[in-house]
């Protein structure tokens, strides 16, 4: 019969000895595997289930092709490919010979390993083997003679001279798994090559290389005695090393045989531009290894260090201290040393993985978009940054940043207002889609809105989409920034407003799609507002223009014919896919496009994701932009093209820097096309659309006609009014008030003081007091910007050029508070303000920094109150509260009277101090205070701690609202008060004008800086006398 | 019943400047208002103010003997109701200082009246008194006049109002309220002098200060060096100092030095602030370098420059190498 014999030469003993050493082996495989998943079991659940019919689709097409193996490494992807299918066909052969052998035979009398399945079995385990051989044979060649970069594990990136220990471990680990590999394929061959030398079968051909040896072995004239004496040893040799290598696989780096694939079966391609949503379970971000996600415990056990992330890391490259190969090989080990362990368990950032590690990193996806196991390398730093962002440990300028975006809803710390400027310079006006329904929104984000250099780019794209008869609108100063990069930067809380915000703006807005030109606003908004709201369709400019351009809806009149290359951003190709739009677009207006060798989905980040736009380079190094400009300087190119403003910012500047100012320039992609549309020549602004024109004429008819009508009743009104009031122009009091006006001589009648009293507030609900209760003052104030215009009737300012925020010194007051009260057990700090409801939000922020309860209190009478009118509500509310201490601000920053602290104490009766910057106190009677005096001189005090004290800024740095803490604050309780009486006016103040004051002096020195500089340098030395 | 109560501010034995500047300005609107200007002095020992505030043109100077020369907000307030009740005066002016923030509001709230603080012009017109004081960081200014109150407490502005220079024989009087039921709510510990860097803003005949535009402690290095190859006194705005990212004895305005010799200042990225023109305003010369063509820094200024400080600080620094 056509088969061989399993045992051969084998007696009983021999054959249970085997068993006994096969079943061992396979027993701590299991151990092993089971230990690996206990391992993974620490961690925490998975939010999103994954789609396993789709991951194991995925698998078996990646597994299959070996793609993600090829990728950028051909020969190591086909090598790798022989031993893998090698492998498999070896382990399926094993398996299929233990099924006949120990299952189907004894069971049922099945046998079916014989005859022609057996003779090609033979063959395909034979090419197998062979396979193998070639490939580890390929391996150890390539490791030991090629040396390369991304092989070599020591961290020269940050400095490191010599191996770590660690990773003269990996090293031997890696040559021993070749070599035990290699031993069995070597034995397997061998006892194949003696037991056809020595049985001679004449099926023999059937299995090629043991034939081929057999020939070899034949024309050495081995003898038969020989032979079966290696076959007797090497039988034993090769099955030991088979099943040593089985029981082996879960303990050492073969174990990727296994983890990579559970990997890739749970990878989740959208990881990086869809972030995970915050965990349920309120631990935000990761602080210790056991808070990741079994998925991603596995993905690190899944790694191979094939090191092609180390590879292309453009943090890596610059020499920035983060590989992300090496970040995930440490947190392997520590993960391994802490699973028995739970003692070892650290935080992070306490010795694991460097905080500037986590910080260096760019989110631009390079690394997780070439791991060919499926490792989101990106997510796992995201979700450490998450943590730091929450405990405040966080670089200082990413914090101002965070804080500035928070306030002003753009990184910029420019005012919303100022966001739709640079429409100004159009010769045609946008349509505000607030008041007036578009096709299209156009998001335009904070570089395109408010960097002068995007300005312009802005403004082509305006004029193309006009040209193009597009029917589109901005929200105007109601966008706020997308928020893609600051979730990249870890602070989730402040993300998750941005989409509230955003969402909001344009929840009440008719659109069909949504259009932008920065990618990382198009990433977001496409992939991860859905996560919380419904969003319309989002298109990045490429892709629109293209379109255009195809239809003909914008005319190429002029070819360009300039050689160009083409960036790919991050947050276009790489995370959303798009890398024709652009190459489309630069065809169509007949550019040649030369691409850079990193191009497409190997594009070479500028530096400028993950929040690292904030950040700045480690000086004297090459940064991501220079090394990318400079790659793109070795080609023979007239333009280098970029579709994302942050690229173009960044491509312009290292463009100067790296010194190619005279070799190509940097451009957008819409200012070519704009070039070869012949743009310039189109007359944009000309004929208002039909519908415009007859509205518009209507319109001026019937204003002609009622205009004097309504002069007339204007001025009838007047004649019949008081002083106008306004913010500060108030009627005087409608109190009883014996006090007589000031006659025209001077001399006043009826002199009376009449004390100011607290206003009655309506009781409300609040809890029992805790023992130590503090009230803080704090106020809404409005911040005028640079541009701002009187009220017509010059008696105030309207809000619409102010930008509204916590007042500063009510921020050192709250933190004062929180400080002091944080020192007492149980102590509880409850936030008061008046204000309309827009004051709401920094009563929130308040609330998430830290105080417990808010109240706020309005209604349209207080429009405009005087300060005295302010306090004496806070007394009310103090009636209310009763508080054993309470903290109000020096001055608020819009009106700046410094009154309404002290003349709440007056109220009250309450002793008061002002402008303190210290205070110590332990919840008794009394307390220590420090206030400032002019000069900077300082004095300490004592008084009684039931008082109102003001504080002064500086007195502290106020804490910065994270995510947990904002999410915490949503909860807290908030009441609103409404039904106060408030009278008029409390002090009889009139505003009788508000205006600019005149520049009187400044003589301004106009031109460039160096003539700026030579004019004061002039200055300087006429004034030393030289 | 009229007239004029200027409320003193003493420290360490001495009449602060801005009680007489207060006289001064009470002086300037004595006519107007009618009716006397009396100095009320609180301390333990009122007499030896006296001769310091003997101004020509003061009618009377009323002597308030408490418990202690040191401030406390508690008996001012007190003291200075009753001796309004007493005199029924329809201008009570104090300092808009530290102190006075710490009782001149409170003050208001037991007279009932008007009351405005931060006054840099005061006038009658038509009648009324009118009070000018700056809103939005000086952005804009506002008259207010209090035409229903028959007393106004107003808090003035330092370094802006002269003082007078005529001194005469001035009557004295003494209080005529029961003191010894006003007892005090603070206990005086201590002083603590601003600790001293090695430089002197006051003695500075050249100062460049750099504010909140200079966006990073990692930039004052940069200044530093730029201020001393121009051979100027490196100054600075509050929020610098309150970052400590220079020390305090830089800070320059109302809680740090006033620039007392100085007559060329440079100002970088400083809006101009009320508080920190007090230590500035009076140099001769002041160039001003701000983005913000609307800052109030620019009124004060002699020369002004609307451009980006860094831009303007890489030129200077090819000026001055
Ligand atoms: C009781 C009390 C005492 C005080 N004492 C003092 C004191 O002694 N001294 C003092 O200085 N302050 C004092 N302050 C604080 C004062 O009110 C202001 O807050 C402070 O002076 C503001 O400092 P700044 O001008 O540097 O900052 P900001 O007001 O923030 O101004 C920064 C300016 O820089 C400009 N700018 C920003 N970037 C650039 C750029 N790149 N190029 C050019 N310009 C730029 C901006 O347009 C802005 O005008 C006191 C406040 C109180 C209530």
């Amino acid at each position: 019969m056509i088969t061989r014999e399993l045992f051969w030469n084998l007696n009983a003993s021999a054959i249970t000895l085997f068993y006994v050493i096969g079943i061992s082996a396979i027993l701590v495989f299991v151990a092993g595997c089971l230990r690996h998943i206990s391992k993974y079991r620490r961690g925490r659940p998975l939010l999103d289930k994954p789609d396993y019919w789709q991951g194991l689709r995925n698998l078996v097409k990646d597994l299959a092709t070996h793609r993600t193996l090829r990728r950028r490494d051909r020969w190591a992807g086909i090598a790798h490919g022989g031993i893998f299918f090698g492998f498999l066909g070896g382990a399926i052969g094993t398996a299929i010979i233990t099924l006949e052998y120990d299952i189907l035979y004894p069971a049922f009398g099945l046998r079916f390993w014989n005859g022609d399945f057996y003779l090609i079995f033979s063959l395909i385990l034979d090419l197998g083997g062979a396979a193998i051989l070639f490939g580890v044979l390929f391996m150890m060649w390539r490791r030991a003679a090629l040396k390369l970069m991304k092989l070599d594990y020591l961290r020269s990136y940050c400095g490191e001279l010599d191996l770590r220990p660690s990773a003269k471990a990996w090293k031997r680990e890696d040559w021993f798994f070749m070599i035990f590999l290699l031993a069995v394929v070597v034995s397997g061959f061998t006892e194949e090559a003696v037991r056809l030398y020595v049985d001679q079968p004449e099926w023999a051909h059937w299995s090629p290389v043991g034939w081929l040896l057999a020939q070899i072995l034949d024309s050495m004239e081995l003898s038969v005695e020989t032979a079966t004496s290696i076959r007797s040893v090497n039988w034993w040799l090769h099955g030991v090393a088979g099943l040593g290598f089985t029981a082996a696989i879960p303990w050492y780096k073969a174990k990727h045989i296994i983890s990579s694939t559970g990997s890739l079966l749970v990878r989740d391609s959208r990881a990086l531009s869809r972030l995970p949503m915050e965990e349920g379970d309120g631990q935000l971000g990761v602080n210790s290894i056991d808070q990741f996600n079994w998925k991603e415990l596995l993905h690190l056990d899944a790694c191979t260090k094939c090191g092609r992330c180390h590879e292309v890391c453009p943090a890596r490259t610059i020499g920035s201290p983060l590989s992300p190969r090496d970040l995930i090989l440490d947190l392997r080990e520590h993960n391994d040393a802490c699973q028995t362990r739970p003692d070892r368990l650290v935080s992070l950032t306490q010795g694991v993985i460097n905080p500037e590690t986590i910080w260096a990193c760019r989110t631009c996806g390079a690394c997780k978009e070439i791991c060919p196991v499926g490792i989101e390398h990106p997510t796992l730093i995201v979700k450490m940054r998450r943590h730091l962002v929450e405990q405040g440990e966080t670089d200082p300028m990413i914090q101002s940043v965070l804080e500035t975006i928070s306030n002003t809803g753009n990184s910029f710390g420019e005012s919303a207002r100022k966001r739709g400027h640079w429409t100004r310079e159009l010769e045609f006006p946008i349509k505000d889609i607030r008041k007036q329904a578009a096709d299209v929104l156009w998001f335009v984000g904070d570089y395109a809105s408010y960097d002068p250099r995007n300005q312009k780019v802005s403004q082509t794209v305006a004029r193309l989409l006009r040209a193009a008869k597009m029917d589109f609108g901005l929200l105007y100063e109601d966008e706020k920034t997308a928020g893609n990069d600051v979730r990249r930067i870890g602070e989730e809380g402040l993300f998750e407003s941005l989409v509230e915000h955003n969402s909001d703006a344009m929840s009440g807005v008719k659109f069909s799609s949504i259009l932008t030109t920065d990618p990382h606003s198009f990433n977001t908004l496409k992939n991860e507002y859905p996560q919380f709201q419904e969003t319309a369709p989002v298109e990045h400019y490429s892709a629109v223009l293209r379109d255009l351009l195809a239809s003909g809806r914008l005319k190429v009149v002029k070819r360009l014919g300039r050689k160009v290359t083409f960036h790919d951003p991050c947050h276009l190709g790489r995370l959303n896919g798009e890398y024709d739009a652009p190459r489309a677009v630069l065809r169509a207006i007949g550019c040649e496009i030369i691409e850079m060798p990193r191009n497409r989905d190997n594009s070479f980040c500028c530096g400028a994701g993950g929040g690292r736009i904030w950040l700045p380079d480690t000086p004297g190094k090459e940064k991501p932009s220079e090394n990318r400009i400079n790659e793109a300087a070795t080609l023979d190119i007239d333009v280098f093209v970029t579709c994302c403003p942050k690229d173009l910012t960044m491509f312009e500047d290292a463009r100067k820097t790296a010194g190619h100012e005279d070799h190509f320039e940097v451009a957008d992609l819409a200012e070519l096309v704009a070039e070869a549309v012949a743009l310039d020549s189109l007359d944009l602004g000309a004929v208002p659309e039909v519908i415009e024109r007859l509205t518009d004429a209507i319109a001026t008819k019937v204003a002609d006609a009622l205009v004097d009508k309504i002069a007339e009743s204007i001025s009838a009104r007047l004649e019949g009014m008081e002083l106008a009031t306004s913010p500060q122009a108030l009627p005087p009091s409608e109190e009883k008030n014996p006090r007589q006006s000031v006659k025209a001589d001077g001399v006043s009648v009826a002199w009376q003081a009449v004390p100011l009293q607290a206003l009655k507030i309506p009781d409300y609900e609040r809890p029992e007091k805790p023992g130590v209760r503090i009230l803080v003052a704090i106020k809404h104030v409005g911040k005028l910007g640079e541009e701002f215009e009187i009220s017509p009737d010059n008696l105030s300012v309207p809000d619409e050029y102010k930008d509204f925020l916590l007042n500063e010194f009510d921020d050192n007051a709250l933190e004062q508070a929180l400080l002091m009260a944080e020192a007492i057990d149980g102590a509880e700090v409850v936030a008061v303000t008046i204000g309309p409801e827009e004051a709401e939000v920094t009563l929130r922020k308040v609330m998430a920094k830290g105080a417990d309860r808010g109240i706020r209190i309005w209604n349209e009478n207080l429009e405009g109150a005087d300060s005295m009118t302010l306090a004496r509500i806070l007394a009310g509310v103090s009636e209310q509260e009763n508080p054993d201490l309470i903290l109000t601000g020096v001055q608020s920053g819009d009106i700046a009277n410094s009154a309404t602290g002290t003349a709440l104490a007056g109220i009250l009766g309450l002793p008061h101090s002002a402008v303190i910057v210290g205070t110590e106190w332990d919840g008794s009677d009394r307390m220590t205070v420090t206030r400032e005096l002019e000069g900077g001189l300082q004095e300490v005090f004592e008084m009684s701690a039931k008082s109102v004290l003001t504080v002064q800024v500086g007195a502290n740095t106020p804490r910065f609202a994270s995510m947990r803490m904002i999410k915490q604050a949503k909860k807290k309780p908030l009441i609103v008060i409404e039904e106060v009486e408030v009278p008029k006016t409390s002090t009889g103040m009139q505003v009788r004008r508000v205006y600019v004051p005149p520049q009187t002096r400044a003589q301004m020195i106009e031109g460039s800086a160096d003539e700026v500089a030579t004019k004061i340098g002039q200055i300087i030395r006429a004034n030393s006398g030289a | 019943m009229s007239g004029i109560l200027v409320v003193t501010e003493h420290r360490h034995g001495e009449v602060s400047a801005i009680t007489n500047e207060v006289i001064g300005a009470g002086l300037s609107m004595k006519k107007k208002v009618g009716g006397p200007l009396m100095v009320l002095v609180i301390s333990d020992c009122p007499n030896t103010y006296a001769n310091s505030l003997s101004y020509e043109g003061v009618d009377e100077i009323i002597l308030a003997r408490v418990g202690s020369d040191y401030f406390d907000s508690k008996i001012y307030g007190e003291v200075v109701l009753g001796e309004a009740q007493a005199h029924q005066p329809e201008l009570i002016l104090l300092g808009h200082t530290v102190n006075g923030m710490a009782f001149g509001p409170a003050l208001a709230t037991q007279l009932g009246g008007g009351f405005a603080s931060d006054v840099f012009e005061i006038d009658c017109l038509e009648g009324e008194i009118v009070a000018t004081r700056a809103i939005y960081e000086g952005k804009a200014f506002v008259e207010v006049s209090f035409p229903g109150a028959c007393v106004t407490v107003m808090m003035l502005r330092a370094a802006t109002f002269p003082a007078p220079e005529e001194m005469a024989q001035v009557s004295l009087s003494q209080s005529s309220l029961d003191l010894s039921e006003i007892s005090a709510d603070t206990n005086h510990i201590k002083y603590i002098e601003p600790p001293s860097a090695g430089i002197d803003i006051a003695k500075s005949e050249f100062i460049m200060s750099i504010g909140r535009g200079i966006q990073d402690e990692e930039h004052v290095s940069r200044f530093a060096v730029l201020a001393d190859r121009m051979g100027a006194t490196l100054g600075c705005s509050r929020p610098i100092a309150d970052a400590a990212w220079l020390p305090k004895a830089h800070q320059v305005g109302l809680t740090g030095k006033v620039a007392a010799s100085c007559n060329l200042y440079i100002a970088l990225g400083i809006s101009g602030a009320v508080q920190h023109l007090h230590g500035m305003k009076h140099v001769d010369t002041i160039i001003a370098v701000n983005t913000d063509a609307n800052a109030p820094i620019f009124n004060v200024a002699t020369y002004g420059v609307n451009m980006d400080i860094f831009e303007l600080a890489e030129a200077l620094e090819r000026q001055f190498n």
